[in-house]
């Protein structure tokens, strides 16, 4: 370890002395019995072996020594650094270099030794944070792993910057006494950029800034201090750093999509409720109409009639059936249409089709009625929802019977620009002033205070809307009123030529 | 008692609606009713019935189901009852075979005069060849078309379109339906084709194009020819 080094090479300078003087006094016994040659190689060998354990620096000490210690035991004159024979000197040149080499080269292999199982020793480490991170789920899990893991490691504080909602990043944990790094830890997440803070740029400790740069985008900072920017600075670590930064940003990025997914699921659940709630409350109210409707209507059948007072009673509770029908469904739709989630049936179809189909559901309605139909003959095709535009003819025509007792009732449409401009006129006693607007309103009564009347065109307003037009109350001049809605023209499919014509 | 009347069978889970659908059929023909699919499964072993009502809403099987497999080896009128917006119900069942539907809350007054229409329909066979309704004379032998005497061109898709509905009136045919029949399997999705022509031929056969007498809309469903004047 890097650090350890200064406080660990004495010791090992003394222990390659040790190793030195010690093979000495062990070969001193062999002087005369073998050949100088065979020491020169022992001392080498030792040199090699104090270069794997104890590394380069006491490796050169040790081929230093070795060769005065074979020169003054070994070497006539014993006991004395001076040379008799000239010869020695090439033994102890050649002898030192090869010191020094085996001794350097040695000492490399240790120390790529020692980094592969430091890398090793990191790697595992990674490894068991990943393993961790895998089981967050919550941010402030994986902060929490984050800073145990460069604590630990590198002692080092951490800090992650998550965006909330509104992309705001919001420390994790919350800083105490103001946050100095919070501008730079901005840029960082803007820029996608490491960034290395200074001490006496933030007025802080010394900080590194890394985005949590994920498969996507950036999902947070994370950003580490220490006031020896030592533990963090050194090129060496930037490596591991960035393999922490990665991996806290992929269980950011998994946070994330798990969130995505229980809101949906939520939505989805919600959704699925409301509408099993609608089908359930239409089902239950319809049976008992249904019922209620067929009895009152057989009664008015019953043969022989029933005496006129019952009769009438028997048609009155139909009617009223009827009508309570009627306002479920107006309920009813009006809550399917506020889910907002209503799927639109939309087809080029002409616009007198809906009318006509309109006229005669609410036949009833309008008996011993005068409606005139005035279309204007060049109508393209419209998009709508057959169905819902029915609900608005019908809806409005209602309003207009109701209202307006007597006189005529008037449908026209025509082409108005970029909209076909469509309007149900009647004759009655016409808006109150300033109502032209809030007839429209939930749960506003009409003119008179008849029941139900707002609940119809609030609908009718609603399913104008969905279809990207206006509604809008008038009131008419000479008495009466004028609701418009507008539909837009759109470009109709072309229809294929009819062949053999 | 005579017991040459038609039977009709009724299909619904709720006692109430088959107590008074019963009182209003009387006349029309004898009733049997079932409570669930298996139990009009079970109304055809005897004497088969001449018509069939069927809610959709059945307990033990889906309605459009049922209709199905009835139509598997029984061409018997069927007319369903199903609730207002559930057009897609209804297409399915009408799809599926049947020939009719009433929207609930229905009065017994037009479920009579539907019953007696598709039982009438059983009785006339589509072979006649001159069919007359308002002031319309459509002659099939020769295939032409007046009104008030006067020739009415139609083009051959008009002409195949009023044939297929002539064919089936008094019947619902959905938008798939008549697509298929008219235009053929590669036009199911064309519904605006369908609704033009439609338009055609009002144009040229309804006295008011706008409040169509004859040639009338199922608004989200299909269209049904009524050979009767249809304000009646």
């Amino acid at each position: 370890m890097s650090e350890a080094k200064p406080s660990r090479g004495i010791g090992d300078y003394f222990r390659a002395v040790l190793a030195c003087v010690a093979t000495t006094l062990l070969t001193l016994p062999l002087h005369g019995v073998v050949d100088a040659a065979n020491i020169v190689m022992i001392f080498l060998l030792v040199v090699a072996l104090v270069a794997v354990w104890l590394g380069s620096g006491p490796a050169i000490l040790a081929a230093f020594g070795g060769v005065a210690l074979f020169d003054f035991f070994f070497v006539e004159p014993r006991f004395s650094l001076a040379v008799a024979d000239a010869q020695y000197l090439i033994t102890f040149a050649v002898m030192l270099v090869v010191a020094l080499v085996i001794g350097q080269l040695a000492a490399r292999l240790r120390e790529k030794a020692l980094l592969a199982s430091r890398r090793e020793d990191e790697m595992r480490a990674l490894y068991g944070m990943a393993k961790l991170l895998s089981g967050a789920v919550a941010a402030e899990q994986v902060a929490e792993i984050v800073r145990d893991f460069l604590g630990s490691r590198l002692e080092i504080e951490a800090v992650l910057y998550l965006p909330d909602r509104d992309d705001a990043l919001v420390a994790i944990p919350a800083r105490r006494g103001g946050d100095q790094h919070q501008n730079h830890v901005r840029a960082v997440y803007e820029q996608g950029q490491s960034m290395y803070l200074a001490a006496e740029e933030s007025g802080y400790a010394p900080a590194l800034a890394l985005p949590l740069v994920s498969s996507v985008r950036t999902r947070g900072v994370l950003l580490i201090y220490s006031d020896h920017a030592d533990r963090f600075c050194a090129a060496e670590r930037r490596p591991l750093l960035d393999a922490v930064a990665s991996l806290a940003a992929i269980a950011v990025e998994r946070l994330h999509y798990g969130e995505v997914v229980q809101e949906v699921t939520l939505g989805m659940e919600s959704e699925r409720l409301r509408t099993a709630l609608l089908s359930a409350v239409s089902h239950d109210l319809r049976t008992p109409l249904t019922v209620l409707v067929g009895l009152a209507d057989a009664l008015t059948l019953a043969r022989p009639s029933l005496p006129p007072p019952a009769l009438e009673s028997a048609v009155a509770i139909r009617d009223q059936a009827l009508r309570l029908s009627g306002l479920v469904h107006n309920l009813l739709d009006m809550a399917r249409l506020h889910t907002g989630k209503i799927v639109l049936n939309r087809e080029w179809q002409p616009l007198e089709e809906v009318v006509g189909s309109s006229l005669k559901a609410m036949a009833g309605a309008l008996a011993g009625r005068e409606v005139r139909v005035e279309l204007a003959p060049d109508l393209p095709p419209l998009e709508f929802d057959a169905v819902l535009l029915e609900r608005v003819f019908c809806n409005l025509l209602e309003n207009a019977a109701k209202y307006a007792p007597q006189g005529e009732i008037l449908i026209t449409a025509q082409v108005a620009g970029e909209v076909v401009e469509v309007a149900v006129v009647d004759a009655g006693p016409g808006l109150p002033a300033d109502g032209e607007e809030s007839v429209f309103d939930l749960f506003e009564r009409g003119r008179h205070s008849g029941a139900g009347g707002g609940l119809g065109l609030a609908i009718c307003r609603a399913i104008v809307e969905v279809h990207g037009g206006r509604i809008r109350a008038e009131r008419r001049a000479e008495g009466g009123t004028r609701m418009i809605f507008t539909l837009p023209l759109g470009t109709p499919p072309v229809l294929e030529e009819e062949a053999g014509e | 008692m005579n017991d040459d009347r038609p039977l009709i069978l009724v299909v619904e889970d709720e006692p109430q609606i088959r107590r008074f659908v019963r009182a209003a059929l009387e006349d029309e023909g004898r009733v049997v009713e079932a409570g669930s699919a298996a139990e009009a499964l079970e109304a055809f072993t005897g004497p088969g019935p001449a018509l069939a009502i069927i809610d959709l809403g059945l307990p033990d099987r889906d309605g459009v189901e049922l209709i199905r497999e009835l139509r598997t080896w029984t061409m018997l009128p069927l007319l369903v009852l199903s609730a207002r917006s559930a057009e897609a119900e209804k297409v399915a069942a009408l799809d599926a075979g049947a020939d009719d539907y009433l929207t609930k809350p229905f009065g017994v007054q037009e479920m009579r005069a539907r019953v007696r229409a598709l039982l009438r329909r059983k009785k006339v066979g589509a072979g006649e060849t001159v069919i007359e309704f308002g002031n319309i004379r459509i002659d099939r032998a020769h295939r032409t078309v007046t009104r008030d005497g006067a020739a009415i061109h139609l083009t051959p898709i008009e002409y195949r379109l009023l044939g297929v509905l002539l064919t089936n009136a008094g019947r619902v045919l959905t938008h798939r339906q008549l697509l298929k029949e008219v235009w053929g399997p590669g036009y199911a999705e064309r519904g605006h084709y369908l609704r033009i022509y439609i338009g055609h031929l009002r144009q040229k056969l309804e006295a008011d194009p706008a409040r169509p007498r004859h040639l009338l809309t199922e608004t989200g469903v299909g269209y049904r020819f009524h050979l009767q004047d249809s304000i009646s």
